[in-house]
């Protein structure tokens, strides 16, 4: 089921990016971003990282898709700002802030796959223990939406959702049903990792070693942005 | 002719109004200045950091946590981006699933599962931001669970029954989150605009949307719960959710329960004054209608035999007698936690 950024990524430059470096780049591109106080860098911010997305090949429909949350919030910002408090300008620059940083992270989703985030967590010691559950999760995400949908499907075609108050009983019953599944799937997973000589502790991948090229180039990239951010 | 505007604006009302995802739950990338970004990050890591802590301590217990732990986050996941139609707004919006999971794993693993679940969501759904994302921990994942855990338990120990405890902590954690959601939008995007005006506005501007869900919230949870007592009560008495075995532990349990809800009352009511920009002075009721009419028919006040209105004379009286109560409650704390004993012969006389 294609529902994550990474499922569309294709094979592009950008996506063999070692993660580590990405990540230092976007954090970099973050911070500049929310202390920039005008319109224009975040505005170049977002027109790279489109470029960047159309590049990768990723399909129209999906970068809309999510550009759509950001957008709605950034145009009610506007509106609340020019209304109440602060004024138009404020209200643009603080959309175009929304605009640029949501490219930046939307850009760095579709070119680094999870194994690569995860390796990229562990080298920066996130806590193993944080970076376990967030495996744990990533992979049964899948599983339980798959069981979501056969529950909502066999709710669907019994009239479960013929009305409001039908179908909000049907949704508190497919949730429900979710989180007995969790209970299940966890004793079951358990057993099965248990049998495979699972102790408690979760292999974690490691990351590739450095290129020196692409740091040095993320790095000249940064000077680059740190200085059209200054201008 | 007039027909036709009627129509027209009709129809105009229907777009605008119309069934459309609204994703408020989440403080967008960007949106939060880096100062606050920081600022509420500083807020939500030492929780994360015990939950981690708790984590470690209950998985050498017992091998399956962990995965529960990362199937729950799966499932506040996919609950957060279920949307939900809400029928008074005309929109969907989305339930937190904090509530639940502050009930089922207790409010500090309840707040790992949120950042683990807000995480994914922002790295690849776009849904909140990495920037934000200290600030939807503390809103959802703080706020949220302990609203939930604490109303529940509250409750529970007031011999609520399982539905109405549930129902209550869905609601409340629902609303806390959108609460705090609103003071970290004001705080962030208010510029040099006073701070409660547009936290009004913010917290209006969601109450058409997040009133009726928190409610939804709420129904869903308390059917949630009963659900697991019907098909799986050995599950919640596992989790510590339910106590059937022991009847007696309630009392135990009562007495806890009412002193989390005083301490989270003692935080949250001087939390939500401290917000007030403009203290205006109310008169009491000894003031404006006692003294005043004591007055006219010809009797005046007194001047009081100890006048604690000098300096910070009634303030150094209260701390006394909160320090004495506290010792006093300290020194009887396990008079007041511990089971009296059922027979009479033995028990202590105080």
């Amino acid at each position: 089921m294609q529902i994550f950024s990474e499922q569309i990524r294709k094979e592009h430059i950008l996506a063999k990016v070692d993660a580590r470096v990405k990540l230092a780049v976007t954090l970099a591109l973050l911070i500049m971003i929310l202390s920039y106080r005008g319109n224009v860098f975040p505005l170049i911010v977002l027109f790279l990282n489109l470029i960047l997305c159309i590049k990768m090949k990723i399909p129209i429909k999906v970068i809309l898709l999510r550009f759509s949350e950001p957008l709605f919030i950034a145009s009610m910002i506007v509106i609340l700002k020019f209304f109440f408090a602060g004024g138009l300008r404020e209200g643009l620059m603080i959309a175009s802030r929304i605009l640029g940083a949501v490219s930046v992270v939307i850009t760095y989703g579709f070119s680094t796959s999870f194994n690569e985030i995860v390796a990229g967590l562990s080298w920066f010691k996130v806590p193993k223990s944080f970076i376990e559950i967030l495996m744990f999760a990533y992979r049964y995400i899948f599983m339980l939406l798959e069981d979501a949908m056969v529950i909502y499907y066999a709710q669907k075609n019994r009239l479960g959702y013929s009305g409001i108050r039908r179908g909000l009983g049907s949704f508190g019953t497919l949730t429900g049903s979710l989180i007995l599944k969790a209970f299940e799937h966890s004793q079951n997973i358990t057993t099965a990792m248990i049998q495979r000589g699972y102790d408690g502790n979760i292999p974690i991948p490691k990351p590739k070693p450095f290129k020196v090229a692409e740091i040095f180039i993320s790095f000249l990239f940064i000077v680059v942005m740190g200085v059209i951010w200054k201008i | 002719m007039k027909k036709f505007y009627v129509i027209g604006i009709g129809i105009i009302c229907t777009l605008f109004f119309s069934a459309q995802e609204v994703f408020a739950m989440h403080i967008s990338e960007g949106i939060l200045p880096w100062n606050w970004a920081a600022f509420w990050f500083a807020i939500a890591i030492p929780f994360v950091a015990y939950g981690l802590y708790r984590l470690k301590k209950l998985s050498n217990i017992d091998l399956s946590f962990k995965p529960l732990v990362g199937l729950m986050a799966a499932v506040v996941f996919i609950i957060s981006c279920m949307p939900l139609p809400v029928p008074t707004a005309g929109t969907c919006s989305h339930p937190c699933g904090t509530g639940i999971s502050g009930i089922l794993v207790g409010p500090f693993i309840s707040i790992l599962i949120t950042a683990v679940a807000l995480l994914i969501q922002a790295l690849f759904l776009a849904h909140g931001g990495l920037s934000t994302w200290g600030a939807d921990i503390v809103s959802m994942g703080v706020m949220g669970s302990f609203a939930g855990y604490l109303t529940f338990r509250g409750l529970r120990a007031l011999k609520a029954n399982l539905w109405i405890a549930g129902f209550f902590a869905g609601l409340l954690a629902d609303w806390a989150t959108y609460f705090t959601t609103s003071v970290e939008l004001a705080s962030g995007i208010r510029g040099t605009s006073p701070f409660l005006p547009l936290f009004w506005k913010i917290l209006i501007a969601f109450i058409p949307t997040q009133l009726p869900l928190g409610i939804l919230e709420g129904a869903m949870t308390a059917g949630i719960v009963v659900l697991l007592y019907k098909k799986r009560p050995d599950l919640l008495v596992k989790l510590g959710v339910v106590n059937i075995k022991n009847p007696g532990e309630n009392k135990k349990n009562k007495m806890k329960s009412i002193l989390f809800i005083l301490l989270a009352l003692n935080i949250l009511l001087p939390l939500s004054f401290a917000f007030a920009e403009e203290k205006t002075k109310w008169g009491g009721i000894d003031e404006s209608i006692v003294e005043k009419y004591a007055e006219e028919h010809g009797r005046p006040a007194r001047e009081p035999l100890i006048n604690t209105d000098q300096g910070d004379l009634l303030l150094f009286v209260f701390l006394l007698g909160g320090a004495v109560g506290g010792f006093v409650a300290g020194y009887s704390w396990r008079r007041l936690i511990e089971q009296k004993p059922k027979d009479n012969e033995h028990a202590d006389i105080f």
